[in-house]
């Protein structure tokens, strides 16, 4: 149990050796440091995803080109989606929940610390996993949503659907433990007086984000154990002469897919409807109808997956109930957008860098959810299905709004996790850059669409009016590119010497920033008491109706630090992270490896769970 | 450090509690319950639709019997029901859905 | 959702951090959780194996394989373990931990024979009727339904033994009455998807 003597005044902190702090960030089981890890690794991600990305844009630069032939680029799209989705956006949000949900509910960590440490080791080993395809010369080549029976051992007999689909099941079971974590930290830890609709609503997208992880997963679980058993034991699930049908696949893999599609844009909207009111200094406008709507696509959600699928032949009855499903999900999600503006309207606005990712959030969410509600139509999208419009729609609602909006997260909340603040110079170049090639590089794609292009092509010919957009396509990918060089540069030059920053420096309004930046091991010295939404601000200016602020309350004891228990770090999850990774694995290499993983796992999970039972220090019971 | 004290605090705010004796009266009921189900089979000249729908009701009743008493959910805070019973409730709109889209309620069964 | 952020249990919660701000423990709350995914996990092979129901093209038909009476009998024994679970439990409340113990391993022991019973069921369907994973759409729903199924009971018939290990070595008592409690909430579970398929699959005609 540790307790915090090396906080009293006057403490003597012994300063670590090389590795006795690489064992400290392997073993910790502190949300924060677990936060960081999650947003170092789905950066480098992110980076590696956009190489891809690059080097697809140049080879569609000009027609019949031969930078890369036909194999490499199928797994390029490969695994720049799968990238994308699985080890950048949902990383980076897990990054913020991990950081700032018990900050924002008043909660000193998680409800199962070394839970979410397991989560992220096996997320790592997962995306390790993955590219050890690249070493393999077994690269993922059948899109990021592996259609059957493309993906049967008959048409893809090298190993590269097996990295893809066992690297699939590994981040799963990540993200799926990590959702339990969260889900129980979010219903049993908030601090006394914080009920449900006195959460930020940042929480509250997290929350309905959660509940989509554990309740989807388990459809591309089932998908994937379906397209294992087909191709390592002969089982005829997606096998048509027997009977199969590859819809199957698609139905699973979009029963999970379109809710996925929300597990990446909610947390985003969530960082929105925090900046906003910080920037404008008003509260979110509407937040329980904010909060409603986001419960209303988390739940729809489940209801629209097959307007993925309107070009495969479903019949008139299902085309048209998922087309209204489709239209009507819409609904919520313009009531945000709503409440959004009108927060801004009659705000004290302040200009700076997270703002600014913010309303380039809502400017290119907007367009990519007007491109989508076209795709809600299936004669409409029968011609926009399979071509560039789609990749334009999808681009602009996960980039334009997922990524913008987790950057905007990123500069709102990197003073109070690094103790200090981004250059807002470099913060603003950043952003016009990434606006403006994030726009040169997708709008014209839409055009490209609707005049036949259809995506997942290696080149084209020359003579069918293309050539000039995919060429400002490739430009623009590049301005991003540069405006991401604009981002690390800022953030070398901070973490040398930037400017150091308060607990509070953007005068915010939800419980983080009442505590120092970065917070100690404890997070909050003594538990708060809440009483709104906006409880900070509500501490600081009071309620706006001539009350006072609330009186300041009695400074902080040693003795009531030295009383806070925080649980020790512990080398139970990596351990176990790599045996999973071990046998998991071994299905690629022999039956041995598999058995002694295997073996290795059920004793490690013995020794995970025993570490709590009856220990000598008194810790847990 | 422990479960404090008594197990009732381990039941956080649950009402009530079933009995031994409750436990023992499911167990019977589940028992003849399933009789029945079985029984259901072997009796001649049901129509199709009337056997299916008795025994998914029958099913269903089993089910609720086991998560309501020894589950303990009839006693449990709303929390751990609404936990539970809305992604039940997904699943089976979900298992509807995907019988629908592969046309299965077209299929009617055919008596042996 | 009814909200109990309780102030008074505040002091409760700062000893025992298993337990929290509303009064109920984590590790309950978060096994219903898990079993919440479950359902999907469950619903997805349900609905799978519906989806193809009757559209095998060769091969036996589950009216040519299935031995009702046997079946049954395993599913009595899972029911009947459920019983004992919950017996298991009330013995443990009252510190009656040898008892419990008993219990426990009837459970174990109930839930190991349904696994062995499934085991011979495969053999026959493979030996028998020469059905296997490859055989027809049957085939591969049925074994991966079931022997996923079947596994979920496995993995739950060492997290019992366990259980009675721990008991008796002196190592489990009231105070492990939670711990006990989730894998009770997982078999019951384990119970009620069998409920679920014993009708689907092998009532449903």
């Amino acid at each position: 149990m540790a307790t915090h003597a090396a906080f009293m005044p006057g403490a003597k902190v012994e300063a670590p050796t090389f590795w006795g702090a690489v064992a400290s960030w392997l073993t910790t089981v502190d949300h924060k440091r677990i936060g960081i890890l999650y947003g170092s690794s789905a950066f480098i991600f992110f980076l590696i995803g956009g190489i891809e990305a690059l080097i697809m844009r140049l080879q569609l630069a000009r027609p019949d080109n031969t930078l890369v032939g036909a194999q490499t680029f199928n797994e390029l799209f490969t695994m720049h989606g799968t990238t994308m989705v699985f080890l950048a956006i949902m990383p980076m949000s897990a990054a913020f929940f991990n950081y700032m949900i018990p900050l924002m509910i008043g909660a000193r960590d998680v409800a199962f610390p070394r839970l979410n440490a397991l989560s992220y080791w096996i997320f790592l080993s997962g995306g390790l996993f993955l590219h050890v395809s690249f070493l393999a010369k077994a690269v993922p080549d059948g899109g990021w949503f592996g259609y059957a029976n493309l993906t049967s051992h008959q048409f893809s007999p090298t190993h590269s659907i097996d990295f893809w689909m066992l690297g699939l099941q590994i981040l799963g079971i990540s993200s799926m433990l990590a959702g339990f974590n969260f889900l129980v930290t979010i219903i049993n830890m908030r601090a006394p007086g914080m009920t449900l609709m006195r959460m930020p609503v940042f929480i509250w997208m997290s929350f309905v984000t959660q509940f989509l992880i554990v309740l989807a997963f388990p459809a591309i679980t089932v998908a994937l154990i379906l397209l294992m058993f087909d191709r390592f034991f002969g089982t005829l699930f997606y096998s048509p002469a027997a009977g199969g049908d590859p819809l199957l696949w698609q139905h699973l893999f979009w029963i999970f897919g379109h809710p996925e599609v929300y597990i990446l844009i909610l947390p985003a909207m969530g960082i929105v409807s925090e900046v906003l009111p910080t920037f404008a200094r008003k509260p979110l406008f509407g937040a329980p109808v904010v909060i409603y709507s986001g419960i209303m696509i988390g739940v729809f959600g489940f209801g629209v997956w097959s307007h993925h699928m309107f070009s495969v032949g479903m019949g008139p009855v299902a085309d048209a109930a998922f087309s209204i499903t489709t239209m009507l999900i819409a609904v919520p999600t313009g009531v945000k957008i709503l409440n959004w503006l009108c927060t801004l309207w009659g705000g004290s606005i302040r200009f700076r860098v997270p703002l600014y990712f913010s309303l380039g959030f809502i400017a290119m969410f907007t367009m990519g959810g007007l491109s989508g509600v076209m795709h809600a139509s299936p004669p409409v999208d029968l011609q926009q299905t399979d071509t560039y419009f789609v990749v334009a729609h999808f681009h602009y609602v996960l980039f334009g709004g997922s990524i913008f909006g987790l950057f905007s997260g990123a500069y709102y909340w990197w003073p109070k996790i690094t103790g200090k603040l981004l250059d807002e110079r470099l913060g603003k170049v950043h952003f016009w850059l990434m606006l403006l090639g994030f726009n040169v590089t997708f709008f014209p794609q839409h055009y490209l669409g609707l005049i036949g292009m259809p995506r997942r092509i290696y080149t084209y010919a020359g003579d069918l009016g293309w050539n000039f957009w995919n060429l400002v396509s490739t430009i623009g990918a590049f301005t991003i590119a540069v405006s991401l060089l604009v981002f690390i540069f800022n953030v070398i030059r901070t973490t040398r010497g930037g400017k150091v920053a308060s607990a509070d420096p953007w005068d915010g309004r939800t419980l983080e920033w009442s505590i120092p930046s970065p917070p100690p091991v404890y997070n909050f010295a003594r538990v708060p008491d809440v009483h709104d939404r906006d409880e900070l601000w509500l501490q600081k200016y009071g309620d706006g109706h001539g009350g006072a602020p609330r009186p300041k309350p009695a400074p902080v004891t040693a003795a009531e630090i030295a009383a806070i228990h925080m649980p020790p770090s512990s080398y139970w999850p990596i351990l176990l992270a790599l045996a999973m990774a071990m046998m998991i694995s071994g299905l690629l290499i022999s039956m041995y490896q598999v058995i002694v993983g295997g073996l290795l796992t059920l004793f490690l999970m013995y020794r995970f769970a025993m570490e709590l039972h009856r220990p000598a220090d008194g810790h847990g019971h | 450090m422990a479960d404090h004290g008594t197990a009732a605090a381990t039941h956080g705010g649950g009402g009530g509690h079933a009995t031994v004796k409750t436990y023992i009266q499911v167990a019977i009921a589940l028992a003849i319950i399933t009789g029945v189900e079985v029984a259901t089979l072997y009796v001649p000249g049901i129509p199709n639709p009337v056997l299916v729908i008795s025994l998914l009701v029958m099913s269903a009743v089993k089910f609720y019997l086991v998560v309501g008493f020894f589950m303990h959910l009839k006693y449990d805070h709303p929390i751990m029901r609404a936990l539970f019973v809305g992604p039940l409730a997904i699943a089976v709109a979900i298992i509807l859905a995907v019988m629908a889209l592969f046309s299965a309620f077209l299929l009617l069964p055919r008596p042996h | 959702m009814a909200d109990h952020a309780a102030t008074h249990d505040v002091t409760h919660a700062v000893h025992d951090p298993n337990i929290g701000n509303t009064g109920l423990d984590h590790r309950k709350m978060g096994m219903w959780a898990f079993l919440g995914s479950d359902c999907m996990f469950f619903g997805s092979l349900i609905g799978t194996y519906l989806a193809y129901k009757g559209k095998s093209i060769s091969g036996p038909t589950p009216h040519d394989v299935f031995d009702i009476p046997l079946t049954s009998y395993s599913a009595a024994l899972l029911l009947a373990s459920s019983l004992t679970m919950v017996l298991a439990l009330a013995a443990l409340q009252d510190n009656r931990v040898k008892v419990a113990a008993g219990w426990l391993l009837a459970t174990a022991a109930m839930g190991l024979h349904f696994v062995l019973n499934q085991v011979y069921e495969f053999w026959t369907f493979v030996h028998h009727h020469g059905l296997t994973l490859g055989t027809s759409l049957f085939g591969s729903t049925f074994f991966v339904l079931t022997g996923f199924h079947g596994a979920h009971v496995t993995g739950g018939v060492l997290w019992l033994l366990l259980l009675v290990s721990l008991a008796w070595r002196g190592k489990l008592d009231r105070r492990d009455y939670t711990k006990v409690e989730i894998a009770g909430l997982y078999w019951h579970f384990v119970d009620i998807v069998w409920i679920a398929i014993f009708t689907i699959i092998y009532l449903i005609p």
